[in-house]
């Protein structure tokens, strides 16, 4: 730990200004302060700070997704590990070329982008599609925008809006079968080149045939779909666990799935034929991953509380109108980016009421 | 509006209840500044022998409050810059108030209110009362609208506001008493007229307890049952409940310089009690010494001047501290060149310096963290909670969290201001009522992304009142 510390100080003066890698500053930075907390002291009141920073914030996020991730992996297979690798490469160099031509400091969001990309893709997707997609979520859909804390999509839907739109085939064309028995796949690698022969539909898919996927396979995720997306249990461990340490809002998540369950109640009665039973539906898909790990991104919903309930109702609706209405067998990512459109104006909503109510304050 | 937000920080090394009485000083350094007096007429020559409570100079800015001498001993003008020391102090027989002495700068008036406000002030009394919304010293003689008297000392490693009046429970009800006696309406309607409009003979005393059940709450309670005068309000014992301003908005009184709002402590009470039952010049105070730097957090008795050195020396663990003139999230650090204790010291508060950069800091399990979120261990299992002056983080753009909304005692939102003030939108940011801002800090405590709220909003308090009001008058 000493010798790190004194190493990474005796390079100190190459990233100093003057010095020969001066321009690559961010990426000495964010290294040194990865392993070392910043030495920074209060200025002025308060004297005191909270423990809490970004990099624990998003940390708290990362621990979320282990039980997806580790559920991932025990259902399809090691592959998912070198998808992870290629999407923090791949973005993260991205993200390292505008911290330094912006002359900026490499923000800690990516950490969470980077692992939440391949959790929402087929686990065996070509990993050179992995790179296209993650490229372009964190190009178009955060960079562009000015990065962390200014982009109004969600960096790792965006990247998937624009596969899904790209690549159907690759995107929606063959879901690999989960592995079974208490290893699954977990010392298997499973790549596109060999997934026809275990290849199987996803339960949504397979209810527009009228096939059912059991519960029970449901909840433990031992059904076909995007690596991070088909074990409802993990994503309730990972979700409750952000939910409990405030890092996600628990009124987006309650808004998401409460419409959904409600509307989805009232619609299985008129058309059981197109929608399907309410417990059954909220575990199937994207759903729970998308209201607890991508719907609750604090920069892309909204702010205000109101606006949270109304940003919640709005994704959890149109997700059940799209799965269930349209040709397409999952609507939560288009649900979530329609309620990244819908954010401001929400917002705006809530602040005009509660500013209209400030006004007359003394 | 109702009491939102807030938040108490989970600390160690608030002040125990103990009350230290300090040993006689044999030098005292009073500084001639203070938060908001500066006295600048001096009324004592160099070399001169005072009397304890003697007046030494006074702040003609502030009505002409005094600086008293504690004690009694030979005055030093050039001793030390910024000061005046006494040397060879000693305790003596304290002068009492002569009722004819001339204080200068405070017209003389006959009236029996008047009479009493002009012993306040000379006596050192009139120190503890602040303008509810301004903060700054109301004018002892105008006519406040109300009277809000707090038993709350909220901020943390502060003075806690049980210790002063669990002991002299009389004196604060005798306290309350002598300042309803300088509460007379001048304009209040007389015999028939006053009972049909139903104007009250004099101007309401809002006593802020906290609203717990204890001994002591049912104590004040019980004596004050006959005092239809005051008012009680019950408010959750949650930091920054206790801000004036925020006391005033809760109890609907608008800020309208003509009729202020006289706002005081439990501490100020006691002093009026002092001043006029027994006459006597308020010089000893009582300061808290807390925080996650002192060996033993208590109280201490002492007086103004009373040196710095003396109080800290073993009383601080090892390492290097950051001494606070006042408590941990508002006040501001001990000026380097001040020896003692000033006029309006309410404790100091010692942090040790953030010296260690910790190995992966963000991934272990924090048992010892203090957060609002639940982010670390410590929500489970605080073990050897610490505080120190570590930002703990770097800045980081705003990423909409809201813990800063959620904490925010005056229902504003600080996030949006910000965003509002970083393209320099003004305007926008008065209409989202940055002026409701009451410096709390607690904005700034929570943000994980390390923006200076609280120092953003209370700054933009200033350039509008600057800008965009001077603009405004400027029109018209």
């Amino acid at each position: 730990m000493r010798k790190l510390y004194d190493a990474l100080q005796r390079f100190r003066p190459h990233f100093e200004e003057g010095g020969r890698l001066q321009s690559l500053k961010p990426v000495y930075d964010a290294t040194e302060s990865f392993f070392f907390a910043p030495l920074a002291v209060t200025v002025e009141t308060p004297h005191l700070r909270d423990a809490l920073d970004l990099k624990r914030f998003m940390a708290v996020v990362v621990v979320g997704l282990l039980p997806c991730l580790a559920a991932a992996l025990h259902f399809f297979g090691l592959r998912l590990l070198a998808m992870i690798f290629v999407s923090y490469a791949v973005g993260g160099t991205i993200e390292v070329l505008f911290a330094v031509v912006r002359k900026e400091e490499i923000n800690e969001g990516f950490l969470v982008t980077g692992l939440i990309f391949p959790l929402t893709l087929p686990p065996s997707l070509p990993l050179w599609i992995v790179a296209v997609g993650i490229a372009i979520g964190v190009i178009l859909g955060k960079e562009l925008f000015g990065g962390t804390g200014r982009n109004p999509f969600n960096p790792a839907l965006v990247g998937r809006c624009f596969l899904a739109i790209g690549y159907p085939a690759a995107m929606a064309g063959n879901w690999l079968k989960p592995g079974s028995g208490t290893l699954g796949r977990l010392a298997q690698y499973v790549d596109s080149s060999s997934i026809n022969a275990i290849s199987s539909a996803t339960p949504l898919s397979a209810a527009k045939q009228g096939v059912f996927a059991s519960l029970p396979d449901l909840f433990w995720g031992n059904v076909a779909g995007s690596a991070g997306e088909t074990s409802a249990i993990a994503i309730l461990v990972g979700g409750i666990i952000l939910v409990v340490t405030r890092v996600a809002s628990w009124r987006t998540v309650a808004g998401v799935l409460l419409s959904f369950a409600l509307l989805n109640a009232v619609l299985h009665r008129v058309n059981p034929g197109a929608f399907a039973p309410v417990v059954w539906n909220l575990c199937a898909g994207g759903l729970l991953f998308g209201a607890f790990f991508m719907a609750t991104d604090p920069v892309t919903s909204p702010f205000s509380n109101g606006g949270k309930w109304a940003y919640g109702i709005i994704i959890g609706a149109v997700t059940l109108l799209i799965r269930s209405l349209t040709g397409y067998v999952e609507g939560v990512m288009f649900a979530i980016l329609l309620g990244n459109i819908a954010a401001p104006l929400l917002d705006e909503a809530a602040v005009r009421i509660r500013l209209r109510r400030l006004r007359d304050e003394i | 509006m109702r009491l939102r937000g807030g938040y108490n920080i989970a600390v160690t090394g608030r002040p125990s209840r103990e009350v230290e009485v300090l040993p006689e000083p044999d030098v005292l350094y009073l500084p001639l500044r203070s938060r908001r007096f500066a006295f600048t007429e001096l009324c004592v020559k160099d070399g001169q022998r005072v009397r304890s409570g003697a007046v030494i100079a006074t702040d003609p800015k502030n009505f002409g409050v005094p600086l008293l001498a504690p004690r009694e001993g030979t005055i030093r003008l050039d001793a030390s810059e910024g000061h005046v020391v006494i040397e060879g102090a000693r305790p003596a027989a304290e002068q009492q108030y002569d009722p004819d002495t001339e204080i200068p700068h405070v017209p003389k008036d006959p009236g029996e209110a008047d009479r009493k406000r002009r012993q306040l002030l000379a006596l050192g009394a009139w120190e503890f009362f602040s303008d509810a919304h301004t903060g700054t010293l109301p004018d002892p003689f105008g006519t406040p609208r109300a009277v809000i008297v707090s038993t709350l000392q909220l901020e943390p490693f502060q003075s806690r506001g049980d210790v002063q009046i669990r002991e002299r429970l009389a004196e604060f009800t005798r306290g309350l008493e002598h300042i309803q006696s300088l509460l007379e309406r001048r304009d209040a309607p007389v015999g028939r007229l006053r009972r049909a409009t139903g104007t009250s003979l004099h101007q309401p005393i809002h006593l802020v307890v906290p609203r717990v059940n204890s001994r002591l709450a049912a104590e004040l309670q019980e004596r004050l049952r006959g005092y239809a005068w005051v008012n009680i309000v019950q408010v959750p014992l949650r930091y920054p409940f206790d801000n004036f301003r925020l006391l005033a908005r809760y109890l609907k009184l608008k800020p309208n310089p003509e009729e202020p709002v006289w706002a005081v402590r439990t501490g100020g009470v006691l002093a009026v009690d002092r001043a006029l039952t027994r006459h006597l010049p308020c010089t000893v105070r009582l300061v808290s010494l807390g925080g996650p730097g002192v060996m033993d957090p208590k109280h201490l008795k002492a007086m103004p001047g009373y040196p710095i050195d003396r109080i800290l020396d073993g009383r601080l663990k090892d390492g290097t501290v950051r001494v606070l003139n006042g408590g941990g999230l508002t006040d501001a650090v001990l000026p380097p060149g001040q020896l003692g204790l000033d006029v309006e010291c309410s404790g100091l508060t010692v942090l040790p310096e953030h010296t260690e950069r910790e190995f992966l800091g963000f991934m272990r399990p924090g048992f010892d963290r203090v957060s609002y979120s639940r982010a670390f261990m410590s929500c489970v299992l605080p073990i050897a909670l610490r505080h120190s002056t570590a930002l703990r983080g770097e800045l980081r753009p705003c990423v909409s969290c809201g813990y800063c909304e959620e904490v925010c005692p005056a229902g504003i939102m600080p996030h949006l201001i910000h965003k509002y003030l970083y393209r320099d939108g003004l305007e926008e940011a008065e209409a989202a009522r940055v002026d409701l801002c009451v410096g709390c800090g607690l904005c700034s405590f929570v943000c994980p992304s390390k923006i200076e709220l609280c120092r953003q909003m209370l700054d933009a308090q200033q350039r509008i009142s600057r800008e965009l009001h001077a603009q405004e008058e400027e029109d018209s």
